[in-house]
């Protein structure tokens, strides 16, 4: 086991090297540069002055010796300045770190905890009235965009009945900052982000287990004479839970996507905040340390599935 | 000599005769089935009036939906306006109707691009494997790692232009992998069936076996994931309008006219300007995705949902 991690976590450094060079060369061909909009372009001498700068920021060398430079910085944690923030990239970036971390948490408990019971009730009584019903049910909801959710959840929950705020991911007063304030402000995005997945993990989860539940090995523990609840726990719950399990870490990625949007309907300042606000600025430095952390977030999303796929599912061998 | 030998065999089998008795192809047994299912026929009937509408919005409003006129900003629904008006004083219902173009202009041309690009990329990954198709796929996998919204967010950004098209050629680069990992997947397993092997041995090319003999047999698949595709498409568009990063002003389109509205005095007082948009593309999306439930089941009558 420690040797697969190991040899995956090896296997992860070609894709980040190509995740670095991407967004470098993605930055470095954007037009303008940071040099011009920084300066008033009433200095006398100023193409001197451009010249010098960029002399002294490494502008003016060999392309693969910037991105080293640039790399070599950004290990470091030297991220940059933000031109439109005027603080250095890592104090912008921090905070949203920390709050798209809990948005995400949450979202996928909440998740689990509509999708998989849900899924797993259905699958016990299927094609029965209450299956139809959810199926017809979980089909709409799938269908709803999560911004439209969000849109309605600020509506009634935030405006009609305002229990919750509809902004920003800290309150003000006495407990601002604090554990319960950050999910009490959690609370709408996330639910608004996880109610569509909540339908696909059920759907999901119903198809797995009625799977499971027509297999050999299924029809062998009733002819053993197991009672149901051990038949289910024992067999069906534990097979049928792995595609789920591996599900899960892939499902990042579309968290943090679908992220962007809803931080922004909320004005949650997280990482998809922090990006857009950037995307409008043109602060590219900002925009570089954000999606290389999100690609990098992916990566590190889809090494844990895999990692959890082997744990849950002793049958597959990596050697 | 072999390919004589076959000939006899075909022609006394049962289950060719049984063919031929009911000689309906599968394609048209697949449409039969489709027609059985109530909600998928429906939701083609709905998403046709969704595209008629907005193809006909000249005839179903008089009002131009980029005409500013500052006199009757913020008007609430009249006989005149029948939902409105909003800051700039354009007619809400006109935004809508004529919004839809661009929102189904984008869902459809995309979902023709990304196809395209799937099917070529995903079939000659599949179909020669080896070197080819690790190339397409670790391609494939490095783009899994960008959420999509984002990637096209980042572009938008760096590259900064308005121009639709353009729009659309990113959303077509960003959205074409999950595509080709579906079709190599279903080329890798017809690669290995008879009839490949047999156009081979007459020397059929790569382009004649992959568009004449392998696309026509994995065409149910296809057809279901370009219609949840497009429905996703759909749903990215106005994500991205929502944020500001889709089609711009003063062009409509759902997305942007549900923008227009996301700010605490609109939302509360007037939901005139946000429910229909909202309404328009969650009921486009989900006619696609019953459309491609139903498609799913009449193409494979054994998949279990």
């Amino acid at each position: 086991m420690g040797a697969y991690i190991l040899r995956r976590l090896l296997g992860m450094i070609p894709m980040l090297f190509a995740i670095t060079v991407f967004v470098f060369l993605l930055m470095h061909a954007a037009p303008g540069n940071a040099i011009d909009g920084m300066l008033n372009p009433r200095i006398q001498n100023i193409d001197q002055l451009k010249q010098h700068l960029r002399e002294i920021n490494g502008l003016n060398k060999p392309l693969w010796q910037q991105y080293v430079i640039w790399l070599r910085n950004f290990v470091q944690g030297n991220w940059g300045y933000s031109f439109s923030q005027h603080v250095p990239v890592r104090d912008v970036i921090g905070p949203a770190l920390v709050n798209t971390l809990l948005l995400a948490a949450m979202a996928e408990v909440f998740i689990l905890i509509i999708g998989v019971p849900l899924g797993i009730y259905q699958s016990r009584n299927p094609y029965g009235g209450f299956d139809n019903t959810a199926s017809v049910v979980n089909l709409i909801l799938f269908s709803i965009p999560y911004y439209i959710v969000g849109i309605f959840a600020i509506y009634l929950l935030a405006i009609k009945l305002p229990i919750f705020p509809s902004q920003n991911a800290v309150g003000t007063g006495p407990d601002a900052g604090t554990l319960m304030d950050h999910i009490y402000h959690a609370l709408l995005p996330a639910l608004s982000v996880a109610l569509t997945s909540s339908a696909v993990y059920s759907r999901y989860t119903r198809g797995s287990m009625l799977d499971v539940a027509r297999r050999d090995f299924t029809r062998t523990a009733y002819a053993k004479g197991l009672r149901e609840g051990e038949v289910f726990r024992k067999h069906v719950f534990r097979n049928g839970m792995i595609p789920i399990v591996t599900q899960f870490g892939f499902d990042i990625g579309g968290l943090i996507g679908g992220a962007v949007i809803v931080e922004n309907l909320f004005a949650y300042q997280g990482m998809g905040y922090v990006t857009l606000q950037a995307a409008t600025t043109q602060d590219y430095n900002v925009i570089m340390a954000t999606t290389l952390l999100i690609a990098i977030g992916v990566l590190i999303g889809n090494l844990i599935a895999d990692i959890l796929y082997a744990v849950v599912d002793p049958r597959i061998r990596y050697d | 000599m072999a390919t004589n030998m076959l000939i006899p065999e075909t022609s006394t089998d049962p289950g060719k005769l049984n063919a031929r008795r009911s000689s309906k192809s599968p394609n048209r047994l697949a449409m039969e089935r489709f027609m059985k299912n109530k909600m998928a026929v429906a939701s083609v009937i709905v998403l046709l009036l969704i595209v008629a509408m907005s193809l006909a919005a000249p005839l179903l409003t008089h009002w131009n939906p980029r005409q500013v006129n500052l006199m009757i900003a913020d008007q609430p629904p009249s006989a005149q306006h029948l939902l409105g008006t909003d800051d700039q004083g354009i007619d809400y219902l006109a935004r809508d109707l004529y919004g839809g173009r661009a929102d189904l202009l984008i869902g459809f041309v995309d979902m023709v691009f990304v196809m395209v690009i799937g099917i070529v990329l995903g079939g000659l990954a599949g179909y020669y494997g080896g070197w080819i198709d690790s190339i397409i796929m670790r391609f494939c996998d490095f783009m899994f790692n960008f959420p999509f919204i984002l990637l096209i967010i980042v572009i938008v950004a760096v590259f900064n232009f308005s121009n639709i098209w353009l729009l659309i050629c990113v959303i077509a680069f960003t959205s074409w992998p999950a595509i080709a990992r579906l079709v190599r997947g279903l080329f890798l397993s017809l690669r290995e069936s008879e009839y490949v092997l047999a156009a081979q041995t007459v020397g059929a090319g790569v382009w004649r076996i992959i568009l004449k003999h392998m696309l026509p047999n994995s065409i149910g698949p296809l057809v279901v994931n370009a219609t949840l595709l497009m429905s996703n498409l759909i749903g990215a568009e106005a994500a991205l309008a929502i944020v500001g990063f889709g089609v711009k002003q003063p062009s409509p389109s759902w997305g942007n006219v549900l923008s227009g509205a996301l700010n605490f005095l609109v939302l509360q007082s007037e939901p005139w300007a946000w429910i229909p948009p909202a309404f328009l593309i969650t009921l486009t999306i989900l006619c696609m995705n019953f459309i491609g439930d139903g498609l799913r089941d009449a193409f494979d009558p054994t998949f279990e949902k």
